[in-house]
């Protein structure tokens, strides 16, 4: 049994009719796995995981199969329950560091309130237990940062204290969203080492949301690639990254400019996302897609289990013929 | 070649107020900055934030005067030229920003935005500038129909494309892209650099192209320069500093760099700490506490920016990384 079990969820804002912001998606992630899903912005991977926290209101509507996470139907839990769980076993870093936390608190208040909240501590033992925190995070002068605020706080600081506090519950499941983005290349390199190192010692699941094909390459065992709102790959790191079975995954590693190195133009997909209004009747790539053919434009595919690589496309590329 | 831009020892102090009876600090944004740049080449400026990046941006588009230092635009001095001569300087140099949903007035249609350098520069009549707006903005890869539209009509991808026909308008010498793909997804992106491409190869335009994505500029880039807290750490051409960087700066950043294709045998640089504060910074040379290699005269002596090899460093050591 996976620690989390996604199956054919469905996010749509507005009525029943509205268009699927998140369209029949699957996905699990095991313990002691690192998930990447990678996608272009409005692909669906954020609202995903606010499907799955219980972080969408009114007019959102979630249905899925099953959402289950470590044995508990996240879609029947209220939200009393729900907090017991999100916080706790199922954690999360922002993008925005910044943002993320709180300006009029402490760093070491933020940090204890999870400890207080989730596993009863207070008093002393929770001063303790975030300096422990910090530390464990690679803060330097941690004593003295417990009692810093955010805003003198650096940005990778800042991913720092998110990233202790998320951890702070000793999640079973911990989920990125873009967690680098925001930083510089050197601070990136010491936050992905930081989070892979404890995911690896304390055995989370963690997931990892990012547009940024070279990170997944880098940290991720298996990957998830999302198209507006469709999973139309998941395959396993580095064999994606070599032998893409869907178009899109081959465009999406063609426009990375390491990829065409020496060349005078990069590889490009024509158009853009569709949107709301001329989402196409077939496959949703079918018109930006080099290779469409007739049935392409009628027929929508599906995520096929039996192709050598899981891949939403009536023609993948890179089969082997049997 | 003909040389269309040449700085001299640039240098950019901002006085900072640090209360009411404390002395002024001074933040040296930019520290001695040397190039020259021909018609039609490209000059990457690379760098985390707070380098002096943007900084030089703002010198080079006489947004702001450098405190010392020489800035020529197509031969001509910009210190003490004349108002008229600023003038006609400023036609010269163009910019294209990092945020395209920013740099463009949401109250004003794409066709009078694009028209605007027309009217303020040249004395063409409505029709003359219509016509000229139109061949840009087929150029540049919108619809006829687009003149009459506003920028929230557009996408990410779109916008950046109107900022960049904007600055090319009135065909500069130079132009200066700060960050401009950086907010946009990888299949935008890679179309956009093609069409910075395409514009170069079409007017001979000379770019200093500002990023932190060492990829793209792998891609675009002819000379290199990297900077660090506002100094010029190496520059040289781009083949010689991607396969073998002096400076040990340069060397992390690029190990830093995520790739696709990562190589687990190659160790990754591990740089330790963050940026230093720029009003506060480190003695000797501003790396020094960060360097894996720094040893004591690193800490007391500022390098010279001498040439080595093909290139100019900032080391006191680069011969050893030869």
């Amino acid at each position: 049994m996976s620690l989390l079990n996604i199956n054919n969820l469905n996010v749509r804002f507005g009525d029943a009719k509205a268009v699927p912001v998140v369209d029949g998606l699957d996905l699990s992630v095991d313990k002691g796995e690192v998930l990447a899903i990678v996608g272009e912005s409005g692909s669906g991977k954020s609202v995903t995981m606010m499907a799955l926290m219980g972080l969408i209101d009114a007019p959102g509507i979630v249905t899925a199969d099953s959402l289950v996470f470590d044995g508990h139907d996240m879609l029947k839990l209220n939200a009393r329950q729900r907090r017991k769980v999100v916080g706790k076993d199922l954690a999360m870093i922002f993008q925005d560091p910044m943002t993320a936390l709180n300006p009029s608190y402490t760093v070491g208040f933020q940090i204890e309130e999870v400890l207080r909240q989730h596993l009863g501590m207070s008093g002393k033992d929770a001063r303790q237990r975030a300096l422990e925190l910090l530390k464990k995070v690679e803060i330097p002068a941690a004593e003295s940062r417990l009692d810093a605020y955010p805003h003198q706080l650096s940005g990778g600081m800042s991913q720092r204290v998110a990233i202790a506090m998320a951890i702070a519950g000793e999640p079973k499941l911990l989920i990125a969203d873009e967690p680098t983005t925001a930083l510089d290349v050197t601070i990136q390199a010491q936050i992905m080492e930081l989070l892979l190192s404890l995911q690896q010692e304390q055995n989370m699941g963690l997931i990892l949301i990012t547009h940024d094909l070279a990170v997944v390459a880098e940290t991720a065992q298996r990957v998830c690639v999302m198209y507006a709102g469709q999973a139309v790959e998941v395959g396993h790191v580095p064999q994606l990254f070599d032998i893409p079975a869907h178009p899109y995954s081959e465009a999406l590693l063609m426009a990375i400019p390491e990829h065409s190195e020496g060349a005078e133009r990069l590889a490009t997909l024509p158009g853009i996302v569709p949107g709301r209004y001329d989402r196409p009747q077939g496959c949703l790539l079918s018109p930006r897609c080099p290779y469409v053919r007739e049935n392409c434009r009628t027929e929508r595919p599906a995520l096929d289990p039996k192709a050598q690589s899981l891949a939403r496309c009536f023609y993948p590329l890179n089969q082997e013929v049997a | 070649m003909s040389v269309v831009l040449t700085a001299r020892d640039l240098t950019r102090h901002y006085d900072v107020s640090r209360g009411l009876f404390k002395p002024h600090a001074v933040v040296r944004a930019l520290n001695g900055v040397s190039f020259e740049l021909e018609a039609g080449k490209t000059l990457a400026v690379v760098g985390e934030s707070g380098c002096g990046k943007s900084t030089l941006a703002r010198a080079l588009t006489l947004i702001e005067e450098p405190s010392s230092g020489s800035l020529q635009i197509a031969g001509q001095e910009v210190a003490g030229a004349s108002k008229a001569e600023r003038k006609q300087l400023r036609k010269d140099v163009q910019m294209v920003f990092q945020s395209p949903y920013a740099s463009l007035n949401p109250r004003q249609k794409i066709g009078d935005q694009l028209g605007e350098p027309l009217l303020i520069n040249t004395s063409l009549s409505k029709a003359e500038r219509r016509e000229k707006v139109q061949a840009m903005m087929q150029q540049v890869g919108l619809r006829p129909e687009h003149y009459q539209r506003y920028p929230h009509m557009f996408s990410g991808g779109q916008r950046q494309r109107i900022a960049l026909a904007r600055a090319m308008m009135l065909q500069p010498k130079v132009l200066v892209a700060d960050e401009p793909t950086s907010a946009l997804d990888v299949s935008i992106q890679a179309q956009v650099l093609n069409l910075f491409m395409d514009l170069q190869q079409e007017f001979n335009t000379a770019y200093v192209f500002i990023s932190h994505n060492l990829a793209v500029v792998r891609h675009v880039a002819d000379q290199v320069l990297v900077m660090y807290l506002g100094r010029p750490a190496e520059m040289g051409p781009k083949e010689d500093i991607y396969t073998r960087p002096l400076h040990p700066y340069t060397q992390a950043l690029l190990s830093a760099t995520p790739t696709i294709k990562p190589d687990p045998l190659k160790p990754k640089i591990k740089i330790v700490g963050e940026l230093p504060n720029p009003l506060n910074p480190p003695s000797g040379c501003a790396f020094h506490k960060r360097c894996p290699y720094a040893t004591e005269r690193c800490s007391t002596e500022v390098p010279a920016f001498r040439p080595v090899d093909t290139r100019q460093v900032a080391c006191h050591y680069a011969e050893q990384f030869l």
